[in-house]
């Protein structure tokens, strides 16, 4: 049972796992109840699970809790403090989301693109994620801003 | 004290504990498969709490899936309160039982129905508040008339004297009051609230990962189980496999009553839970985990294949349903008849357009899979948290299950990830009941995508054939309609009458057309594969039939098919629409070569709804640029939301008309997760125009008000293959278009 100290939101968490192949998702879902990460699909077709890992976008699905150590890992609670990133103000100023399950890996993966110094109409054509309410109009608005 | 109010129109519950609290039954769709005894005074599913610190407070029996619920029921309860939308807090509310307590209080969140049919309900509650609280005021300030007073934001001011009241510090004497018979409601002209684009109370805790789904509850001691389904529908366990060392149990569990499940039989088993101390090791064993399954003798004929033979034979010849009688699936029903015979009108036409449609089955695929969280106590208590649509039916299992008394049993409902009908069912639920009786501890049982697919209650598959007469003017004089496809109804032990399965026929009866003679039929399709309500059930299947025919006679009578419609249609409501999205669609500028329009009308759920599709490209590959949608569900509460769900119901509606369908093999589904159902991506998101025709001057009573969740996907897959026919000259009348499409990485 490997034991692992992993950067989250700025701080450090020791996590014990079975094996160093458990997906962060799982680590931070399970083992840290930080739940705002969704698994979707678990096979890197949805983006639900989107984190940033030293600032790239990661998903978290399969991505194994041992490759994370070192490393800093922000999820959508570590994001900013009250909803202040311009990704989470934009959602809500084109009140994006509807059952809202993708979002938080919408909004990961434009702060992503946000972080590596894209925007507007780049960021859009970068966003992948699926949604099934299919906000993606609003999404696409939302983007346009930023 | 407790004081019981009974009118014609509404039941109220006063209270005075802790300020002032009305409590009253807002009207849900009648229980699918059971009417259920109507509401007493005491049964009370929704209350408005203001306190004496001012706050207010709604709590919502409906769940909330995205299609703001909550903010719209906040919505009307401000207008006629007379406060700021802002100042009411949504609570979600369970089906907390009166006693004694008869089942079914909350709501069941189905059928576009929460906005529509508490509409008028909660303008009556909160009228009636306003009334009682400046009442209170009147007493308070000692002047008996009533026009001297008025309400600004929740503060009565009494004008005489400049006094000014909040309905906090009246809230204590408000309750001991009676709630009056007719409170004025406030006029349609001037509206603050209802008919306004305000902010959806939920939007905030869904951008920084707050807001709470059913898979996101986590109990102290909690542990984790995943479930493993026999792949093939109709097998069941052949023996309990052995746990897994590093396992904590593995839980055989059983088929519950009550829901979508083919000819599966409750209490057979048909799959089992794996139990352990975190989803992903647990998910890992289950997935090693060896089990035995017992195939059901039919399962070489559990295709497509035989399916879409069954249903070829039945379109020809059927039997047809006898009063009475066993009416097997197989049976003909009789949805609609003329007086003068259809068939043989088609004797007389001068062209007959003959055309087979056929849809497969569909997946709901919500993005947040099946999970369900029990904390159980035998002989004491069982918590059960649910993304449930349907927390009053959840309940009602859970008694059954448990044996324990509904004051034991409490339901809470989270957010749903996405319901779409899907967590109208309560399978999953049955499951982590059964698995937290098995190991006694607080249990969350999770469903992998692979399951979740693999085990849904689909869209039915349907085959319909129609038959349509044109006289020498091209005007319609004999439809005839048949759709073959599984009962949703009875499926869940429904008796069906003369009509067969009203989930099965909505949308193919009653159409608005000048069709001459008509004779509109359904055979209930003999198919095991579990079906159920996919968001606009029957209407997202017949309105594909019949305005893919409409179109195809439209060509046949080399008619422009949006006039063709124009000329046939009877209800002004539905000429209105079709000219609006007509116009919103540009359907009379030209197009350059290469790009073509579509258009199709229907209803659902008490609305209207038409949509002119743009699209271009070619037979191998298509692009969609632009639809528009026009609505008219009498009245909208909330614009925003109203346009964020047609918006939605379009993508939905391409997803399915574009790549849905699961296929089927020895009864086992086929498509096991979204890399092999495809579904549109952002970047390939259409322009979306959105129209709601306008809210009435002074709105009536007598004028039902129609649905708007479900209503952006019926018309969509017609609108959608009216345009490819343009554009290619094909007419594709088999869904999906792209049915071996699939979907890569990220």
């Amino acid at each position: 049972m490997p034991t692992y100290t992993l950067n989250v939101n700025g701080q450090n968490r020791t996590v014990t796992v079975s094996d160093g192949g458990m997906p962060l998702l799982w680590v931070l879902r399970d083992l840290l109840n930080l739940t705002g990460t969704k698994y979707g699909c678990g096979i890197e077709v949805c983006g639900a699970c989107t984190v940033l890992v030293d600032g790239q976008r990661e998903h978290s699905c399969v991505f194994d809790v041992s490759s994370a150590v070192g490393k800093n890992v922000v999820t959508i609670e570590g994001l900013s403090a009250n909803r202040s990133h311009p990704a989470q103000k934009a959602w809500i100023d084109n009140q994006v989301p509807q059952c809202g399950y993708c979002q938080p890996g919408m909004i990961m993966t434009v702060a992503g693109a946000m972080k590596a110094g894209h925007r507007g109409s780049e960021i859009q054509s970068e966003v992948k994620n699926l949604c099934v309410c299919g906000t993606y109009q609003r999404i696409k608005q939302a983007i346009s801003s930023l | 004290m407790d004081t019981a109010i009974n009118s014609s129109r509404r039941k109220f519950l006063v209270s005075s504990a802790g300020g002032f609290a009305l409590g009253f039954v807002l009207p849900e769709l009648l229980s699918i498969s059971e009417a259920d005894a109507a509401a007493t005074g005491t049964q009370v599913n929704t209350w408005l709490n203001i306190g004496t610190d001012n706050s207010i407070t709604l709590t919502v029996g409906a769940s909330e899936m995205g299609q703001g619920s909550f903010s719209g029921l906040a919505q009307i309860m401000a207008e006629d309160l007379m406060v700021d939308f802002a100042r009411i807090a949504t609570v979600q509310g369970g089906p907390t039982l009166a006693n004694p307590a008869p089942v079914g209080s909350a709501i069941n969140t189905v059928g576009s129905s929460v906005t529509r049919r508490n509409y008028w309900p909660l303008r009556d509650a909160a009228a009636s508040a306003r009334e009682m609280l400046i009442q209170a005021a009147m007493a308070r300030v000692g002047d008996a008339a009533r026009a001297n007073f008025s309400v600004t934001n929740g503060v009565i001011e009494h004008a005489p004297s400049g006094t000014t009241l909040t309905y906090g510090a009246v809230a204590a004497a408000a309750a001991l009051l009676s709630a009056p018979v007719n409170a004025p409601l406030v006029p349609d002209n001037t509206f603050k609230a209802i008919g306004r684009p305000l902010r959806r109370v939920d939007i905030p805790a869904k951008v920084d990962g707050s807001a709470k789904y059913g898979i996101d509850v986590r109990l102290p001691g909690m542990v984790y189980a995943v479930i493993k389904h026999c792949p093939n529908f109709g097998g069941k366990l052949a023996a309990t496999p052995v746990k897994p060392s590093n396992m904590i149990a593995v839980v055989p569990v059983s088929v519950a009553a009550g829901t979508g499940r083919g000819t599966e039989t409750t209490s057979m088993v048909n799959a089992v839970a794996v139990v352990g101390s975190n989803t992903w090791d647990t998910w890992q064993a289950a997935k090693r985990l060896s089990v035995k399954w017992t195939l059901p003798p039919n399962a070489s004929a559990l295709n497509d294949a035989q399916f879409l033979a069954d249903a070829q034979r039945l379109a020809t010849n059927a039997t047809p349903y006898v009063a009475g009688g066993a009416n097997p699936p197989g049976t003909l029903y009789t949805v609609e008849a003329s007086a003068t015979d259809a068939k043989a009108a088609l004797a007389n036409s001068a062209k007959v357009v003959d055309a087979t449609y056929t849809l497969p089955y569909v997946a709901h695929a919500c993005m947040e899979v099946l999970s369900c969280t029990v904390d159980y106590v035998p002989g004491v208590k069982c918590d059960v948290y649910a993304p449930t649509q349907s927390a009053r039916s959840v309940l009602a299992l859970v008694v059954s299950l448990t044996g324990l008394k509904e004051s034991q049993i409490k339901i809470n409902t989270t957010y749903l990830g996405g319901g779409l009908g899907r967590k109208a069912e309560t399978d999953f639920v049955s499951q982590a009941v059964q698995v937290a009786m098995a190991v006694k501890r607080p249990v969350q049982l999770f469903w992998p995508r692979e399951e979740d697919f693999t085990r849904d209650q689909y869209r039915p598959m349907a085959l319909i054939h129609a038959k349509v007469g044109l006289d020498v003017s091209g005007n319609v004089n004999a439809w005839t309609y048949r759709n073959v496809s599984p009962s949703i109804l009875g499926q869940r032990g429904s008796v069906l009458g003369a009509k067969g399965d009203s989930q099965a026929y909505e949308a193919s009866q009653d159409l608005p057309y000048a069709f001459g003679a008509r004779l509109t039929e359904w055979v209930s399709h003999p198919s095991p594969i579990p079906v159920g309500f996919w968001r606009s059930v029957g209407a997202s299947i017949n309105t594909f039939g019949v305005e893919s025919m409409i179109d195809e006679l439209a060509a046949a009578a080399r008619a422009d098919p949006y006039d063709f419609r124009r000329r046939r249609i009877t209800d002004p409501r539905w000429l209105a629409v079709l000219d609006a999205a007509a116009q919103l669609g540009n359907w009379s500028t030209p197009l350059p070569k290469g790009r073509a329009r579509g258009i199709a009308i229907g209803t659902a759920f008490g609305s209207i709804v038409a949509q002119v599709v743009e699209i271009s490209g070619s037979t191998s590959a298509i692009r969609i640029n632009r639809v528009a949608v026009v609505i008219d569900c009498y009245l909208s509460v909330n614009p925003d939301s109203v346009d964020a769900q047609l918006v939605g119901g379009v993508v939905h509606g391409l997803n399915a008309a574009l790549y849905g369908k699961q296929s089927f093999s020895q009864g086992a589904a086929q498509s096991r997760n979204f890399n092999r159902s495809r579904m549109i991506r952002p970047n390939e998101m259409p322009q979306v125009l959105t129209k709601i025709m306008p809210n009435p001057a002074v709105s009536d009573r007598s004028i039902a008000i129609g649905g708007v969740g479900e209503l952006g996907v019926p018309t969509l897959a017609p609108a959608l293959a009216n345009a490819y026919f343009k554009l290619t000259g094909v007419r594709q009348r088999s869904l999906p278009f792209f049915p071996n499409a699939t979907m890569g990485g990220l």
